[in-house]
């Protein structure tokens, strides 16, 4: 986090307020140094920073707009979400779409009990009904396998706190009642998947 | 505590055999209450929000149908997530927002239409209505009321009448549409915090009035398990809503539905009952204890404008007829609704509907380009209708 918050406020400093930036996905992930937390392939090394590539292109649409507009609570997207355009949204969000997603080759040990309970949660909530059968995600609905476990316990709670709503309250709904611990497992389930 | 403890509630009088939260699980999340183990593995999900601003060559105004003799037109463009709307005094249209969490402001220079964002950062804005030249805002269990709007379009200071309103926080079906009745009060639904459960009948699945700056509260109506739409008879001012029936109950039931509340405090059925379909998930209550609704709209088609038409440009018959904007379905299988429908007397008293705007729904693809949403009628009797997929309004004339 302390990483994110340098890189973020020499992001802030190096771009003039009102930039109108290029219209080009990968060049406009370079001026905005989405790479810096969301990695230059677009998977994360930073701790609670998301993996981006392979997501969908709807869901990360959904997800600027929300940055943009100030309705998605997530401090460090603040700025650099700040006044962009409708096509250059798009034109970030085919860019990640884009990049090849993969396991994190970085994610540790598997604990087979840990992840067998989160198997089990993932089933009595049918969480594959809307994030498909491997995970991987369809249009607005996001992939969640080939994600930081940590980030992945971070959303997660926040949907059960209730401090992230989305464009509806069905993951209000589905995280409700559970715990730290449920949580903890259901993340380290999703990050081992394959 | 109070919650948890309705929720669990909930949760062992809904248990059926074959569901995997039943005896002993945590309780039940509000997406799968009341869900057949048959449906568990249902890929139906709600369809994804357009956000963006949708070019005016990509709104499919070409492919609108409507009755011989209308005309429509693209009006207005560049609203992503329009859907309520609202006419101030001196012309300006108001228009609401769920997701993306703006309120518009369209002015009409004879030519073309000014938009702009008047509001924006609030969690769905989707009720709007006017009184005294003051804007009313309500987004999630938030009231809020901008004094002289049209004088203050770029610099609005709402008043937040929140703390007056005292509306539930639960997110779920906590969006809400609002208008002001005959009475001079507000009238505010507050749809159920799941998809069908047991809960606090006298919080949720309501609509209630307010006096106009919150305080003396009534039930109007209850047993409404969503109604996001709603307007009074303009002959009557009797109360007429749509309310939406429970996902995860089939293809083909229950129907959506528009209902007419003839004395206050009213019971509508909800959860028992929802357009003559006996819920098998609970028990307790029968259809026959509930008024009937005085139309079923078709099932899962999801009506939000729900608007009487108060010009008189369009022909005799439509005269007070009421208009529904149908959304569209996300919970059955085949795409229905995504449509206009008009609702009307005919002879004898006894009342028809008819599709009035359609081209939006591709039964043979299973596709749909566009989704209607708010309806207003405008001075010169022209009917608009918002479109909150494409972010646009169209205009619908009568020419003879």
């Amino acid at each position: 986090m302390r990483l994110a918050a340098l890189l973020l406020a020499g992001w802030a400093l190096a771009l003039p307020a009102a930039a109108q930036g290029p219209l080009d996905g990968a060049a406009l992930a370079n001026e905005r140094q989405c790479g810096a937390c969301h990695g230059l392939d677009g998977r994360s090394t930073v701790p609670d920073m998301p993996s981006l590539a392979g997501q969908g292109a709807e869901f990360l649409v959904i997800q600027l707009v929300l940055f943009r507009e100030g309705l998605r609570n997530a401090p460090a997207m603040r700025e650099p979400a700040r006044g962009l355009s409708d096509p250059q949204v798009q034109a970030l969000a085919d860019f990640y779409a884009a990049l090849p997603s993969g396991p994190k080759e970085d994610r540790g040990l598997l604990d087979a009990a840990l992840a067998a309970r989160g198997a089990q949660l993932s089933a009595a909530r049918n969480c594959n009904a809307c994030h498909g059968a491997d995970y991987g995600g369809r249009a607005h609905l996001p992939r969640i396998n080939h994600q930081r476990e940590d980030y992945l316990a971070h959303a997660l709670a926040q949907y059960r706190d209730g401090t992230r709503v989305g464009m509806d309250t069905q993951m209000n709904g589905v995280m409700h009642g559970l715990g730290d611990a449920d949580i903890a497992a259901l993340a380290h389930h999703l990050a081992h998947a394959p | 505590m109070i919650r948890r403890h309705l929720l669990g509630l909930a949760a062992a009088t809904l248990a059926l055999p074959g569901l995997a939260w039943a005896q002993g699980a945590p309780p039940a999340p509000a997406w799968a209450q009341g869900r057949p183990a048959e449906m568990a593995a249902s890929p139906l999900a709600p369809h994804p929000p357009r956000l963006t601003v949708t070019p005016p060559e990509r709104i499919p105004t070409n492919a609108l149908r409507v009755p011989e003799g209308f005309q429509v037109e693209l009006w207005a463009h560049g609203l992503p997530g329009a859907r309520v709307m609202v006419r101030a005094p001196n012309g300006t249209i108001f228009v609401g927002s769920r997701g993306i969490g703006r309120v518009y402001a369209v002015r009409d220079t004879g030519t073309a239409r000014e938009v702009s964002t008047f509001m924006q950062g609030l969690e769905a804005p989707s009720g709007l209505a006017m009184r005294d030249g003051a804007l009313y805002v309500a987004a999630m269990h938030r009231v809020l009321r901008v004094d002289n709007v049209e004088a203050n379009l770029s610099n609005p200071q709402p008043v937040d009448l929140t703390a007056a309103f005292g509306q539930a926080t639960e997110p779920h079906h906590g969006w809400k549409h609002i208008a002001f009745g005959p009475d001079g009060r507000l009238y505010i639904p507050r749809g159920v915090p799941c998809n069908i459960c047991e809960f606090d009948g006298e919080r949720f699945a309501l609509i209630e009035s307010w006096n106009p700056d919150g305080g003396d509260r009534r039930i109007e109506a209850r047993g409404v398990r969503n109604s996001v739409g709603f307007d009074f008879h303009p002959r009557t001012g009797q109360l007429w809503f749509s309310n939406h029936g429970r996902d995860w109950a089939g293809n083909d039931n229950p129907s959506d539905s528009l209902h007419v509340n003839l004395r206050r405090g009213e019971h509508h059925g909800f959860p028992w009952c929802a357009a003559g379909f006996q819920d098998p998930a609970v028990q307790g209550r029968v259809c026959n204890e509930f008024p009937p609704p005085v139309a079923v709209l078709g099932p899962h088609v999801a009506p939000i404008g729900t608007h009487f038409y108060t010009g008189a440009a369009f022909p005799e018959q439509y005269r007070n007829a009421l208009f529904i904007a149908n959304r569209g379905s996300w919970n059955r299988s085949r795409l229905s609704g995504f449509n206009v429908v008009v609702v009307r007397e005919a002879e004898g008293g006894r009342l028809v509907m008819e599709e009035f705007l359609s081209g939006l729904r591709d039964d043979a693809a299973q596709r749909f380009t566009g989704r209607p949403s708010g309806l207003l009628t405008m001075p010169d009797g022209a009917l608009l209708v918002s479109d909150e997929d494409n972010g646009a309004i169209y205009r619908i004339t009568y020419r003879r």
